[in-house]
């Protein structure tokens, strides 16, 4: 400093220099300090602001990173993606969502480098643009705290050098010993990650790969094997289908591609005035599934009736008849005259484990016609490739010791095996075992190596859901840890340097693309040949390898399989049954540490945070069992504790307890949440069957109580569903419509012109409305966790869903029908009231899908003192959370009860809310949508129209120097349906969807929810109608 | 000079003279607090000290503390607010239309039931503040200029209104009571020495009690008896807008203003008594708060107790009538619904356990009176407790139907109020004048009974 | 009139003397300087010939005052200072400006009635009276006559009280 002595000072302070100063000079914003709480365990904080901070510029330095950095320069963003991050801006990369066979093509929003929010796909003509549930929430999985930060050996943090070094040590040990080495593995959709694994084979010989899916469909597997010679899924096509016939196939909710299914049947329940036909759906199952709950005729049977029901149905259709014991059923009948009247336009689907069931289904839709219309086997789907037996081998071999090493890929058995147990005790015997767990779960902690695999947002990936049908999955952000892609360690193993990108490009390129764009494919997330009717590569299609199957390909055996069908099943059983299932928020159990999906209300029951031993109303009072009793249920040596749930529409003796609950090693949300539902299923006759019989259930006289989300069942004969039958429909469309009038000195009048005030105020611009159909809405939930991620919506946890205080914005109401209910609306001094309030033992479900209805005469407006909630000139219901001081006096004036008060501190409150993880820990933070507040103690909130995205939309518009083009905006619900049932829109744009809706297609169908109030809701629904004849 | 019908019984007994009147009355200011207000002061500070804890613990935790959920956003907050306005009711009342209709009985009650007044009011408001989900921004309710410009309150809300209603009958009830203890002051004033004289040399401002003074005051008090009386029906009637100008069934009702009104009064009186029949017996009063005076306020009772009867009624005559599913199912719901213990305990303390004052017996004796008083106000509580809590917990949309609770700090909350009512009254009782000397002298000479 | 002296007083023990006293007096065309009461006795202020007090009318200005703050206060913010759309309703939704209206109106004329009576007769917590007589704000009556105001000398005046029965007469001096 000789010739220049300049110096600048930020200030006086600096000048002096004073101490403080120099401390203070560090941190920017002293404001930021906070509260000094407890900063005990590493994530619960709300305390360590440096954890944040550190993580937020690690976040941001990532992506500006990953912007120069291979692999990720070539990321083509999905969206006109500007050249590098801009903030404020939010790009979008189309990705694959695979759990397993669960598949979903999605676009990933991320925002300053972080994804926050996943979107369906709609260039995908496997999902359409649908997502779940559980792909909603895949991207909180991300920022899970309990996925560990690096490989581990024994427990040991270890780098992944000398990991490599020891595994493939071991490995080559065990190959030239000569004894078996094993890759254990879900289903697996990725051709590249199958080569990847011939590659690690052809280096280690000795290795086999087995695939076993937690909920898995091998009895399909083997049917079609013995009827086509193929072990693979047909692909399904509902939306050909006139009349659907499901035996315990859950194909709505969990059986094999429901995001597939669902919006192929909605197609087939959707009216409007150019289209009055529906499809007529047949139900037998034991529980009430989703399913189940949306179709039009449902028989509730028990497990050890299903065999007989399918071959009844079977004698009937077929030419040939079965020697099983007749099954007398009204609607069996019905469903056998609808089907041979639509020969080639009818599906029918078993969800069975039982081969011998499947073996009759596929000749049923064979005598039918169906094949090739309705489902086909040519163009297969691999979304289950589960083998039971080899996997059961697989376990015999390991205490056999014949198996010496294992590596677990993207499964884990020890929890969602029956034979998890014994597995757990010999895995330590092992002289190699590896794990790609992201955590250390219930195997992972029985292994010696961990080499944790990239989240896929992390990682770069592809799948093959159908036949042709390829799919892409890309990076969103750098690998938050230091993670590995799986397929890297096993290539790396197999002593191929390659990384993971290039490896999966060249395959692409070799034996998939057949010369077509990468930089296309990559950008659209899909790749599809098949659709396109171009040539798919068979090489890559990827079938179940025959030596495994213990069953010859032949041509159908009707006396073996009579034989067996007898043996297994019998038209009146007396004992109590045990029915599997899987539910839509937890399925499998591989998101247990998920608390959006823990807290997401089952659609039928209603309940969260617990599976339960679902018994039917007939049962528990036999029983006199009620809500929440604690029972013991035990079916062979196997026996868990469970709350009682009395779930209308199960069948009679028979008790449904959920799969995937009960993990102990999954982290902080997941871990003893209800109870491991898995050794229940046994292994008889080459299948893992997902019912027993012979089970006891006792009271053990304490109470487990339940959280649900609503505690009341039935509609107490109120119009708040307006349904009606299609037969009704097609002579008028208006027919089960309720018009309220109110009397006046001049006669009767629509609510509407009762009023006192002449309405001052329009909506000139834009008029936001929403057009739900209660036909299309299936009740499947992805519209809640949408809404949750998109809006920040905290979690609340079990207790305080029992408090009845979830914070959802969007709700799905569920209503059974009752026996009670009176010809006459609200007829309570004839009608028996609290009959009204008990549901049929077999009810007619509805859905109702329920926010804020943005009333233009909103209650709520006129009630705050504050002026806090008041109307928008787009005719949105505004909520003011800056300037509310928390009466609540606008949510006791909701008519629709849709407004929702912070009781507490939600956000930086970990002491009460460790369960809120993505507002309590410094990682699960990243996944908050910046353009949302996240609502302080005190003040009411609810659902915006997810204003922040019509914004968006007018910005866009703006800047472009034109309208809004309808569609372009739309909420995080209407987002996610897979089913299409909620239409978002400016009624203002007189070729709208919503507006051709309420005024075209559905006029008459259209009507809002409590009328008679006056209060004029920008929400609309459209008539509930079902293909039932008179009753 | 006054005349007085010699039909009419003494309202003063035991041919007490004006001096009498002096002396008994300030010696409870001048002498020693006794052993049992020593007590009674002791509980109330242990009951405030609970409840504010509770109620801090509200405050820190929030809202959440209490039983509340998203369907049932009020429960016992407004339903102890509104009651407390209730109780209020009974001073004003008392002291304003008896003084517009020249009632003297009620000269010897009229203090004490203006102070409890006051304090109601001051509990009532407690609970304003305490149910809001950000009480540190609660000034936001007032027109104050802000910092944000042009944010302004929504005058269109009930609450509004009731903010409004609430403060203004506060400041007048004190004002009202006040003017009337500054000649009682002075002669406290005159009696006592040092500080005491200094301070209630300062309370008493300056009265000479001049003819000239006197007349002005009357003037006074009769202009604000005059604008009070409306007052006190426009507080509860607006108090019951907060429920007849909202939408849910059970609480949108026509009917509301003159029944909660009625209801307020039939509380209040039952205050009155409760607290009245205590302090005559405490500091020997007996001879100013006379079995008359009970008995005329036991008719009030009687006579508001019918009225509410009446109003009960009648909701479930419309509700029927009206045709409306929900106001149907809500009468139903509150009367054999989850809450039926809630209206069986109101119907039976408000409808039924009054009519027995219809006895002479019963309305002429203390203890069935004092009994009575509280079994009333129980009722009262349950009125409030079964029209906000069993409208709101099963309204229009089944799904959302849920059951309410409460917790401990609910508990605590109220009971904060009664220790800090408890507190104010006893400090009162002991320092001011509990009847107001002045206007009793006024009428020793005309309705004392001579001494025989 | 005598050195010193300035007023002369009687005490009365009955309502009723004071009452025909006040009548005797005056009508011995004595100017009766004031009377110190312990209540507000009937009558009194007739018998002295004060004209009934304007305070009802300051308080009926303060009330108009109050009606007018309350309607423009709401008119204003809701109406022109910031319009919102609130419920649908009207900007100007006069129906349910009542209340406030009567509630401010009530409260402007109470405080201010109040305020005017206090001034008015100079009531205030820093000063201090001193009574003629201390009974007089506990049973007794107090007439006060000035010398000032009237021509006859102390002795008279005090035979004048006597004899209209007043229980003692006392003479007030400067010192």
């Amino acid at each position: 400093m000789k010739d220049n002595n300049k110096v600048f000072w930020k200030g006086v302070e600096e000048l002096g220099n004073s101490p403080e100063f120099v401390k203070n000079a560090q941190n920017e914003f002293p404001e930021f300090i906070p509260l000094q709480k407890n900063n005990s365990s590493e994530d619960s904080n709300g305390t360590d602001r440096r954890d944040f901070l550190k993580l937020l510029g690690f976040s941001v330095a990532a992506v500006s990173l990953a912007a120069c950095d291979a692999p990720i320069k070539k990321a083509i963003p999905y969206l006109n993606k500007p050249e590098e991050i801009e903030p404020g801006i939010a790009n979008y990369y189309a990705s694959t969502y695979v759990d397993g066979g669960e598949y979903c093509s999605v676009l990933v929003k991320t925002r300053e480098g972080r994804p926050i929010k996943i979107e369906g796909n709609k260039l995908s003509s496997v999902t359409k643009g649908g997502t779940s549930a559980r792909a909603q929430a895949s991207v909180l999985s991300l920022y899970d705290t309990a996925r560990i930060q690096g490989p581990l050996a024994k427990g040991k943090t270890i780098t992944w050098e000398a990991l490599d070094g020891q595994v493939s040590g071991e490995l080559a040990k065990v190959a030239a010993a000569g004894s078996g080495i094993r890759i254990v593995s879900q289903t697996i959709l990725s051709p590249t990650t199958k080569k990847a694994i011939a590659d690690f084979k052809a280096k280690y010989p000795t290795t086999e790969h087995v695939q076993y899916d937690s909920n898995s469909a091998y009895g399909i597997l083997k049917a079609n094997y013995s009827s086509f010679g193929k072990a693979v899924l047909p692909s399904y096509d509902f939306s050909k289908a006139n009349v659907i016939v499901s035996f315990s196939a859950d194909f709505l909710g969990t059986w094999i591609s429901p995001i597939e299914f669902m919006s192929q049947y909605a197609a087939t329940r959707k009216l409007s005035k150019s289209k009055k036909t529906m499809s007529a759906h047949y139900q037998f199952e034991t529980n009430l599934s989703l399913t189940g709950s949306n179709a039009d005729y449902r028989q509730p049977i028990k497990p050890s009736q299903e065999g007989l029901f399918v071959a009844e149905l079977y004698n009937r259709i077929a030419s040939n008849k079965l020697a099983t014991s007749a099954i007398k059923s009204e609607i069996l009948d019905k469903a056998a005259s609808d089907l041979l009247a639509n020969k080639g336009k009818s599906l029918v689907v078993s969800g069975s484990k039982d081969v011998n069931v499947q073996i009759l289904i596929n000749e049923i839709n064979k005598a039918l016609g169906n094949y090739d219309n309705t489902l086909s086997i040519e163009s297969p789907s691999f979304q289950k490739q589960g083998n039971d037996e080899q996997m059961n081998t697989f376990v015999e071999e390991v205490i056999a010791g014949k198996v010496k090493a294992v590596i677990f890929y993207g499964a884990n058995p020890v929890f969602d095996h029956p034979r998890g147990a014994e597995l757990s005790k010999v895995l330590p015997q092992l002289d190699l075992s590896v794990s790609f767990a992201d955590r250390v779960d219930e195997t992972a902690a029985f292994v010696q190596f961990v080499a944790p695999d990239h989240h896929y947002l992390e990682a770069w990936s592809d799948a093959e859901p159908k036949a042709g049908f390829y799919s892409l999955g890309q990076p969103t952000i750098k690998p938050i840890f230091a993670t590995r892609a799986a397929q890297e360690s096993l290539l790396t193993w197999a002593g191929n340097s390659k990384d993971y990108y290039s490896y999966l490009k060249s395959n692409w390129t070799t034996s998939i693309l057949g010369g077509s764009s990468w930089d296309q494919a990559l950008q659209d997330g899909v790749f599809e040949p098949a659709a396109k009717g171009m040539a798919v590569h068979s090489d890559s299609t990827a079938v179940v390898a025959e030596p495994h199957i213990s069953l010859k390909s032949s041509s159908f055996d009707a006396t073996s399989v009579e034989a067996a069908i007898n043996k297994t099943y019998t038209s009146n059983s007396s004992g109590v049954e045990l029915k599997l299932y899987e539910k839509i928020g937890v399925g499998s159990g591989s998101q247990a540490n998920n608390p959006w999906l823990q807290e997401l209300p089952d659609p039928i029951s209603k309940a969260t945070w617990d599976n339960y031993a679902a018994v039917s109303m007939k049962f528990a009072k036999e029983k006199s069992l009620s809500q929440g009793d604690a029972v013991t249920v035990k079916s062979g040596k196997y026996e868990v504790v469970l709350p009682v749930l009395i779930q209308p529409g199960q069948a009679y003796n028979t008790v449904s307890i959920a799969i995937g609950y009960g993990r102990s090693k999954s982290g902080r949300c997941g871990d003893n949440v209800g109870k491991n539902a898995y050794p229940f299923s046994t292994f008889v006759d080459g299948s893992l069957l997902d019912f027993a019989t012979g089970v006891s259930i006792t009271a053990t006289g304490d109470k487990l109580p339940l959280a649900q989300t609503q505690t009341h069942q039935t509609l107490m004969a109120r119009p708040i569903i307006q349904d009606t039958i299609l037969s009704e429909y097609i002579k008028d469309p208006s027919s089960g419509r309720y018009f309220p009038h109110v009397s006046t000195p001049d006669g009767k009048v629509a609510p509407s012109q009762v009023d006192i005030w002449k309405d001052q105020h329009h909506q000139p611009n834009h008029l936001w409305s929403m057009s739900i159909d209660l036909n299309s809405c299936l009740g499947c939930g992805a519209c809640v966790i949408a809404c949750q991620a998109e809006n920040n919506v905290p979690v609340v946890g079990k207790r305080e869903v029992m408090n009845s205080r979830e914070m959802h914005w969007i709700r799905i109401d569920r209503y059974y029908s009752s026996e009670a209910e009176p010809k006459e609306i609200g007829e309570y001094f004839n009608g028996d009231v609290f009959k009204m309030e008990e549901p049929e033992e077999n009810p007619q479900v509805t859905f109702q899908p329920m926010m804020c209805q943005h009333c233009n005469h909103a209650p709520c407006e006129t009630v705050c003192p504050v002026a806090a909630t008041t109307h928008s000139s787009e005719g949105l219901n505004q909520m003011t959370y800056n300037r509310c001081i928390g009466t609540r006096y606008c949510a006791n004036n909701c008519p629709y009860k849709v407004r929702r008060f912070n009781w507490f501190k939600y956000f930086d409150n970990a002491e009460m809310f460790d369960k809120n993880v993505s507002m309590n820990t410094s990682l699960g933070r990243m996944v908050l949508n910046p353009d949302v507040t996240v609502r302080s103690r005190g003040v009411m909130e609810k659902c915006s129209f997810c204003v922040q995205k019509i914004q968006e939309g007018k910005l866009k518009a703006k800047k472009e120097k034109r309208h809004i083009m309808d569609g372009e905006v739309t909420t995080a619900c209407a987002a996610a349906c897979a089913a299409g049932a909620i239409l978002f829109g400016d009624l203002r744009d007189k070729t709208g969807k919503v507006f051709m809706e309420r005024n075209e297609e559905n006029l008459e169908r259209t009507y809002t929810v409590l009328e008679e109030l006056n209060v004029q809701p920008n929400v609309t629904y459209l008539t509930k109608i079902r293909n039932i004849n008179k009753a | 000079m006054q005349v007085t019908s010699s039909v009419r019984p003494p309202l003063v007994t035991n041919g007490k003279t004006k001096k009498d009147v002096t002396d008994d009355i300030c010696k409870q200011v001048e002498g020693k607090p006794s052993t049992a207000w020593k007590i009674a002061f002791t509980m109330a500070l242990i009951m405030l000290t609970y409840g504010g804890y509770c109620l801090w613990t509200t405050w820190y935790e929030g809202i959440g503390m209490w039983g509340l959920n998203k369907t049932i956003g009020w429960s016992w907050d407004i339903t102890n607010f509104v009651w407390w306005v209730g109780i209020g009711h009974a001073g004003t009342l008392i002291s304003a239309i008896l003084l517009l209709f020249r009632q003297k009985w009620r000269t010897s009650i009229n203090r004490a039931a203006e102070a409890m007044t006051i304090f109601a009011v001051l509990c009532a408001a407690t609970f304003i503040i305490a149910h809001m989900g950000r009480p540190w921004v609660g000034h936001w309710v007032l027109p104050l200029p802000n910092a944000y410009g042009s944010l302004w309150q929504n005058f269109n809300s009930a609450l509004m209104w009731d903010v409004f209603a609430i403060s203004t009958y506060f400041t007048v009830s004190l004002v009202f009571w006040y003017v009337g203890l500054i000649p009682d002051f002075a002669t406290i004033r005159e009696r006592a020495t040092g500080i005491r004289r200094k301070i209630y040399g300062a309370l008493s401002m300056n009265w000479d009690g001049s003819a000239k003074t006197w007349s002005r005051y009357e003037a006074v008090s009769l202009v604000l008896a005059g604008v009070s009386t409306p007052l006190v029906l426009s507080v509860h009637t607006i108090v019951s807008m907060d429920f007849a100008t909202s939408i849910i069934p059970g609480w949108h009702a026509t009917i509301f203003p003159p029944y909660f009104v009625a209801g307020a009064i039939f509380s209040g009186f039952a205050m009155v008594l409760t607290l009245m029949l205590v302090i005559r017996v405490v500091f020997g009063l007996e001879d100013y708060i006379t079995i008359n005076h009970i008995e005329s306020m036991n008719k009030v009772i009687v006579c508001t107790g019918s009225i509410v009867g009446i109003a009960y009624i009648t909701e479930f005559f419309i509700a029927w009538y009206s045709g409306v599913p929900y106001e149907k199912y809500t009468f139903i719901n509150r009367a054999l619904g989850p809450y039926w213990w809630a209206y069986a305990t109101m119907m039976t303390c408000n409808v039924i356990s009054p009519q027995l004052f219809w006895f002479k017996k019963v309305r002429t004796s203390i203890l069935w009176t004092f009994v009575l008083s509280i079994v009333v106000n129980i009722g009262m509580w349950f009125e409030r407790f079964v029209i906000i809590c069993t409208s709101l917990h099963r309204d229009f949309l089944p799904s959302s139907w849920a059951y309410f609770s409460p917790t401990l700090y609910d508990v605590g909350d109220y009971l904060f109020t009664f220790g800090f009512f408890f507190t104010c009254f006893l400090l009162f009782a002991k320092y001011f004048p509990v009847i107001n000397m002045a206007e009793v002298k006024a009428i020793v000479d005309s309705s004392s009974e001579k001494k025989k | 009139m005598e050195k010193g002296k300035n007023l002369v007083f009687g005490v009365y023990d009955e309502e009723a003397v004071l009452l025909h006293a006040v009548d005797k007096i005056r009508g011995k065309g004595v100017k009766i300087h004031e009377v110190y009461t312990p209540y507000p006795v009937h009558g009194l202020d007739d018998a002295l010939g004060y004209h009934y007090s304007n305070l009802p009318i300051a308080g009926f200005l303060f009330g108009v005052t109050g009606t007018i703050t309350a309607l423009t206060m709401m008119i204003y913010t809701l109406g022109f200072d910031w319009p919102m759309d609130i419920g649908g309703k009207p900007h100007i939704p006069l129906p349910a400006f009542i209340p406030i209206t009567f509630e401010l109106t009530v409260l402007f004329c109470a405080l201010g009635m109040t305020g005017t009576f206090f001034v008015a007769s100079n009531l205030n917590p820093w000063t201090q009276p001193k009574l003629l007589d201390p009974r007089s704000v506990d049973d007794k009556f107090v007439l006060a006559l000035d010398l000032a105001t009237n021509k006859q000398t102390s002795a008279q005046l005090s035979s004048i009280l006597s004899e209209t029965g007043a229980s003692e007469v006392k003479i007030k001096s400067d010192n």
